[in-house]
């Protein structure tokens, strides 16, 4: 029973699911020829690893260790600050390659895409694996940088494929070879199943992907909820979910958070970047013309606590000029004196589209809102135009003017600290440049 | 020219830079707002006719006038349509004529004086492209002892070598595989 494959067409779809190999060190690693071949970590102002190079990866640094560790753990790895404005143009190069592949690309993250090849075999004059070929080949090429591909019916199953071999990897999986890969796969290593559901799916005696695969409608329609359904179609080579080439404007949530060193007990400093936070994130939100009636806000203590409050606003909003004073409230609440923190942050939750889609109350005043809209579309504009510094609350007043990171934290990645002729802090050559 | 035409130019212009293709009838169709295909093939003539698009032997639909981005501001606000307009229509962006391949184009700026004799100085940006097939006589970017190096590539013996453009500099022949960076494309010396 358990040879027998879960389905016997091979490609009614095909989908295909590209994973950059340890994206930012590798973006660090094209464009600085001194650094390949070595353990290479970003992430130095951050504190933690963002990134860290297959040879950081082989000397047993991961993400999220602490800086700290890197240099016990490895003294010769090199440790650079994030420089988010490469590894931002690689990743649209990354995707534009793929658009000349295939029109249907969703850009799934900043190092993450699926590609729906269904029916290009005849165009290319290939299989669906030579045309995974072609697109890593040209990847590496173009940006030399390397990817892990995965080619299979469906998301889910896409996304397992990637993960089967990498760095530099690429897994086909056609329709009847579906239970060899799943055979062995801990259901924990599926997308979309967390903890809790493994750890459910184990007490009614699920432990692999197959198993789960096997089961008959009946029983997970008895036991799961429509997203587990869902995967567990797609396990079985249905494609349920959809590659979405829309460009991402859909967000659960927005959330904007700040870390600084040394950690502060400072009450004013604190709520500043608090106030920060919650101005950077409603601006996001506006931007996407969203409103949120749910906010979060958390502090986290030197030792990693977090701390969190959560408010409820009667109306959606996205202006900071009439959350400021609940979230000082909350900090207020939240906050302990001679305690050191070293992170604040925002989540902005249940966020609704437009004003048009929610209806105002009968006690609140059309014309105070309308006044907001229109302060917040100027200072939009303004902040558009001449960046963050232009135009902000008062209350965020200390988290502009007092250094984020003090010591080598501080650190800035090289693309900033020198600007070529003509370029100014906001506004520089969208090119990728060479060390 | 109208305000809606311009509209329905722009969004033609923007789907096509968004998707890198030109969109079916149907597609068409919703980007107008227009309901039936016989609609959209009757617009499509139009601005066919205006050198916003053309068609190939086959009669598939290709981008002209709407594949520069500079061409779609050159309508901007014009009234009836004017020689000059057309001129406008030709432009090439600096960036365009500069950059033939975006996605594999990457800038490096100069630091040694080993290519004076090229006319390329210490502080000059050059233009790099990866995804170009190095010939003999290019000036390529290549991987020595960990640092990109600025060098004619010469063939010599069946092999490859690097030729410095100044006589204080050995010519470099690579002892294991050459690895090439990219092609030099480009040198920007900006004054002021």
């Amino acid at each position: 029973m358990m040879e027998q494959p879960l389905t016997i067409v091979s490609w009614p779809k095909a989908i295909l699911h590209v994973d950059a190999d340890a994206f930012f060190a590798s973006c660090e690693q094209a464009v600085n020829p001194a650094l390949k071949g070595k353990p290479v970590v970003t992430g130095l102002e951050r504190g933690i690893v963002a990134a860290a190079s297959y040879e950081a990866k082989a000397r047993g640094i991961k993400r999220g260790m602490r800086i700290g560790e890197v240099r016990r753990l490895c003294p010769e790895a090199i440790i650079l600050p994030s420089d988010y404005e490469t590894y931002s143009i690689f990743s649209i190069r990354l995707f534009e390659i793929l658009r000349r592949f295939s029109p249907d690309v969703e850009e799934y993250s900043i190092d993450e895409a699926f590609v729906d090849l269904t029916g290009l075999r005849r165009l290319y004059h290939s299989s669906y694996e030579e045309i995974g070929r072609n697109i890593q080949g040209t990847i590496l090429k173009e940006l030399g940088l390397t990817v892990s591909i995965g080619i299979s019916l469906t998301k889910v199953l896409a996304k397992i494929a990637s993960r089967h071999r990498k760095p530099a990897g690429l897994t086909a999986i056609p329709g009847r070879e579906i239970h060899l890969y799943l055979k062995d796969l801990p259901v924990s290593e599926i997308w979309g199943i967390g903890p809790n559901t493994s750890a459910y799916m184990k007490k009614l005696g699920i432990n692999t992907a197959l198993e789960f695969a096997r089961k008959d409608e009946a029983f997970v329609k008895r036991h799961f909820s429509k997203p587990f359904q869902e995967i567990w179609h797609e396990l079985n080579g249905r494609s349920i979910y959809p590659v979405n080439p829309e460009e991402k404007s859909v967000y659960k949530s927005i959330s904007k958070a700040r870390t600084f060193t040394p950690p502060s007990g400072d009450r004013n400093f604190l709520y500043a970047h608090l106030s920060k936070n919650l101005e950077d994130a409603c601006r996001k939100a506006r931007r996407y013309n969203l409103f949120a009636r749910r906010i979060i806000l958390f502090l986290r203590t030197q030792d990693f606590r977090d701390e969190a409050l959560e408010l409820r606003l009667t109306r959606p909003s996205a202006y900071p000029e009439e959350i400021l004073p609940l979230l000082r409230k909350g900090f207020e609440s939240l906050y302990k004196d001679g305690t050191l923190y070293r992170q604040t942050g925002i989540i902005l939750g249940e966020l609704v589209d437009s004003k048009s889609s929610f209806q105002l109350s009968l006690f609140e005043e059309p014309l105070r809102i309308e006044r907001l809209e229109r302060l917040y579309t100027v200072i939009d504009r303004l902040v558009e135009r001449h960046g963050r510094g232009i135009l902000f609350h008062a209350s965020s007043f200390d988290a502009y003017f007092q250094k984020q990171h003090e010591g080598e934290r501080g650190t800035i990645p090289s693309r900033k600290t020198t600007p070529l002729k003509g370029e100014t802090l906001r506004r520089r050559l969208g090119i990728l440049i060479l060390k | 020219m109208d305000r809606e035409l311009k509209e329905r130019v722009r969004r033609l212009s923007q789907f096509y830079w968004k998707t890198g293709r030109m969109p079916s009838y149907s597609e068409m169709a919703g980007l107008f707002g227009l309901r039936s295909k016989n609609a959209v093939f009757r617009f499509i003539s139009k601005i066919e006719k205006l050198g916003f698009i053309k068609r190939d032997s086959k009669g598939k639909l290709l981008p002209a006038g709407i594949a520069e981005p500079i061409k779609v501001l050159g309508i901007v606000e014009a009234g009836f349509p004017s020689p000059a307009e057309e001129e406008l229509l030709d432009t090439l962006s600096l960036d365009k004529w500069l950059i033939e391949n975006p996605t594999s184009t990457f800038m490096l700026k100069v630091t040694g004086d080993s290519m004076t004799g090229a006319g390329i100085f210490p502080g000059d940006l050059v233009l790099v492209d990866r995804s170009l097939t190095p010939k003999s006589g290019d000036i390529v970017i290549a991987e020595v002892d960990g640092q990109w190096t600025m060098k004619y590539l010469r063939r010599e013996k069946g092999g490859f070598i690097l030729e410095a453009a100044n006589p204080a500099y050995k010519t470099i022949k690579p002892k294991k595989e050459l690895r090439i960076g990219g092609v030099v494309t480009a040198v920007i010396r900006k004054y002021r």
